[in-house]
């Protein structure tokens, strides 16, 4: 009897043993020998972007066309949700794709954590055809290139036209406008139902992804405010000055004294806030013109006219954005190289307006010789988002080594003042001193 | 059963078999017998080591890095612990978890005792009514938060607030108000999650026997006296399990609060699961979420070893 339970003992240790290495092999390195700096490694092209719905259809025109040019067969994978995980993943595992397409306000990130290469504009062909303001979210803090831009987009205003005529206002055009409008679409039931149940503007007020502060960024600038300054890699923060004030005191009051924005707006990311401009809660959103199709589809067609964003006290600035195509740590940098030129030329870009009419992956284009309007049936709406980006346009500082982290800091700090309709001032200071101790642990900060 | 029995002779066994000695021929399957059960287990136990214990020790090994995909993990030492321990945020989002975890819990259990109370019958509408009271612990929780975020709108044409202002109570803030964001999610949770407990309290109730209510009456017990003197001593084990379970479920909370909250507003509704996730997908520091969920592990395992020792002492005292 002892014989058999020391026997047990011995299969049991066996058995966890057996697990162990089940589990260490499941943990090894994946494949990922082959190729140098100049000769690629052979296999097909590996290409990923952060898309979902229709929009995977979209980049497949583009990628069977380049196929169709160079004989370069492409391997794809979509993903939305937990695209940076499994980013991370390969990561770990040293096997990167060789093409990465996503958010320009990845770029310093995917630099601090090594996996992207620089870019050599010089061997890029057609890189001057692109606009200079696309180039500028490509580059890191030192001014390197280390992407290229593929698609730009800068928010435009969209205002209830229906509301407006039925309250007789005009158009807003400043700062001022805007609050009037927006206390009168609170106030005076523009959709004629007979209940209080409407208001003026939408406003994603949400910490996940940084929505609060994407969305005050405008303002933020409007008013003459700067997140960072400095240059060649050293800065400090500067959200605490008295233009940053005027303009956070300006979107507290939205909320806190005039009410005027959506009560759930706390909790809502775009996709809510979508959701109540569509629905006739809101009248006034700021968005992108990627959302001309989506509103389009919804009963408020033809209901609102698009603006061009009203100034503020300083400038007219615009929150810009773009999608970059990363060249990445991988074995093809030759095939990746040629892509990301096919990617930029009209053809391609076209392709990207107008393959898949519901998934515009290419919003505006960044080649300067392609018209935007001229591939949307010439809807002048088009024209005007192509202005408005060309004029007004600022990108947020998204080559600082982890702008997500930045951005959260100032979205949870945002989203604390107007919960407790706090101090201006205070929340300000306290955020520029979270903000220079972010920098200073990215390695960016100043003295 | 009955058509075995003979007429009137008692049925004899056979002798029992011998089986102290060695048998001929049988040597061999009777000492390897004892594999069998391991190898049915070997499946489960395989998937559950891929799955669940390498990555949590692989987790704790983490936890000592700083973690860099691609470039590869620099060790740190004790340095993320130190950070986690000196953490304000931290510390906020622990008091946020324990404060939701201790009244979700109290409050699943309490409704879930009730509704086992008032389910808790043979007959068929009560069966229909159990699967339609038990159907929010099966729904999905993303679906149902989302649902949730809805009807719960703070304007005063909201579903909820709709159905409150026929009743005169004001608009609501409920999710949008530092004050009682949190309050709501733990009505969320108990709604979620009460179901599940009433479930397990209804086989606790099950099986109690009846003669104790029996004996119980003819003494002259009232019910509420029934109640405290038969019912709730017999529920002891039950509840050490409906409490275990909901302790672990409470300090993990993470899905109802990022899909209705994000942790907002003002941080109000933080809890450790989403600063773990947050630490991961935003700040890129993996290593310091590994040891937050190190901590957390560590907590877990010592409350519901105290729970089980405390309620160990009770039992045999």
């Amino acid at each position: 009897m002892a014989r058999s339970a020391a026997r047990h003992r011995v299969v049991a240790a066996l058995a966890a043993a057996i697990c162990l290495t089940t589990g260490l092999t499941a943990c090894s390195s994946g494949t990922g020998g082959g190729g140098t700096a100049t000769a690629d490694a052979s296999g097909p092209l590996k290409v990923w972007a952060r898309a979902a719905g229709d929009s995977p259809k979209a980049f497949q025109a583009i990628f069977d066309a380049f196929t169709k040019k160079t004989g370069i067969k492409i391997e794809t994978f979509f993903t939305l949700t937990d695209f940076e995980a499994k980013l991370s993943a390969a990561a770990t595992a040293h096997d990167l794709p060789d093409v990465v397409f996503n958010d320009a306000a990845q770029l310093g990130n995917f630099k601090t954590q090594g996996i992207i290469r620089p870019v050599d504009k010089s061997k890029v062909a057609g890189a001057d055809q692109l606009t200079p303001a696309s180039w500028e979210s490509a580059k890191d803090v030192q001014g390197n290139v280390y992407a290229v831009p593929f698609s730009a987009q800068a928010n435009l205003l969209f205002v209830r036209s229906d509301w407006l005529t039925k309250l007789n206002l005009a158009p807003p055009k400043t700062w001022d406008d805007v609050a009037a409008v927006a206390k009168a679409f609170t106030t005076q039931d523009p959709d004629g139902n007979g209940k209080n149940d409407t208001y003026g503007l939408a406003v994603p007020g949400s910490t996940t992804r940084g929505y609060i502060s994407w969305y005050w960024s405008t303002f933020f600038w409007q008013a003459g405010g700067e997140y960072f300054n400095g240059s060649n890699g050293k800065f400090s923060a500067t959200v605490n000055t008295p233009e940053a004030l005027k303009a956070t005191q300006w979107f507290k009051s939205l909320f806190c004294d005039q009410k005027v924005v959506q009560p759930s707006s706390l909790n809502d990311t775009t996709t809510e806030t979508n959701k109540a401009f569509q629905t006739g809660v809101t009248g006034m959103y700021y968005t992108g013109p990627y959302a001309f199709a989506t509103m389009d589809a919804t009963p408020i067609k033809g209901k609102y006219t698009v603006l061009a964003p009203p100034a503020g006290p300083a400038n007219a600035k615009t929150l810009a954005e773009g999608t970059n195509i990363y060249l990445m740590a991988g074995n093809r940098p030759n095939a990746a190289r040629q892509f990301a030129e096919f990617a930029i030329t009209p053809e391609a870009q076209k392709l990207g307006m107008t393959a898949v009419p519901s998934a515009t992956i290419v919003r505006l284009p960044v080649n300067s010789t392609v018209d935007a309007a001229a591939s949307h049936n010439s809807d002048p709406r088009w024209t005007l988002a192509q202005q408005v980006y060309k004029d007004q346009g600022h990108y947020e500082p998204v080559s600082m080594p982890n702008w997500a982290q930045l951005r959260q800091t100032t979205s949870d700090a945002l989203n604390g003042l107007i919960a407790k309709c706090g101090d201006p001032q205070a929340a300000l200071t306290s955020l520029n001193d979270k903000l220079g101790s972010l920098l200073k642990q990215q390695g960016v900060a100043a003295g | 059963m009955a058509a075995l029995r003979t007429s009137s002779a008692p049925v004899t066994l056979p002798a029992k078999r011998d089986r102290s000695g060695p048998h001929p021929g049988t040597v061999r399957a009777h000492r390897y017998r004892w594999v069998i059960p391991w190898l049915f287990l070997a499946p489960a136990l395989a998937f559950f080591a891929v799955f669940k214990f390498w990555p949590s020790i692989w987790g704790v090994y983490l936890s000592l890095f700083h973690v860099q995909p691609y470039l590869g993990d620099e060790w740190v030492g004790f340095a993320n612990f130190s950070k986690a321990f000196s953490d304000p945020d931290l510390r906020a989002a622990v008091g946020h978890t324990v404060l939701d975890a201790a009244v979700a819990v109290a409050g699943s259990m309490f409704v879930g005792f009730l509704l086992a109370l008032l389910l808790e019958a043979p007959a068929r509408h009560v069966r229909i009514l159990r699967t339609a009271v038990f159907l929010p612990a099966v729904t999905a929780m993303v679906a149902v938060a989302e649902l949730w975020h809805a009807l719960l709108f703070p304007g005063r044409y909201g579903a909820v607030n709709s159905l409150l202002g026929d009743f005169g109570v004001g608009p609501l803030p409920f999710l949008s108000s530092p004050n009682s964001s949190l309050a709501t999610i733990m009505l969320v949770q108990i709604w979620k999650h009460a179901p599940y407990d009433m479930v397990i309290f209804i086989a606790g109730l099950v099986g109690i026997d009846r003669q104790l209510y029996e004996s119980a009456s003819i003494d002259g017990a009232n019910a509420w006296q029934r109640l405290r003197a038969v019912t709730l001593p017999s529920l002891r084990p039950v509840t050490t399990i409906v409490l275990i379970l909901g302790l672990i479920r409470g300090l993990r909370v993470f899905t109802e609060i990022y899909v209705l909250t994000n942790g907002g507003p003002g941080g109000s509704t933080e809890s450790i699961v989403t600063t773990v996730y947050k630490t991961t997908v935003t700040n890129n520091d993996a290593g310091y979420a590994s040891a937050i969920s190190s901590l957390l592990l560590v907590a877990t395992i010592i409350l519901t070893s105290a729970t089980l020792w405390w309620r160990h002492r009770r039992e045999n005292a």
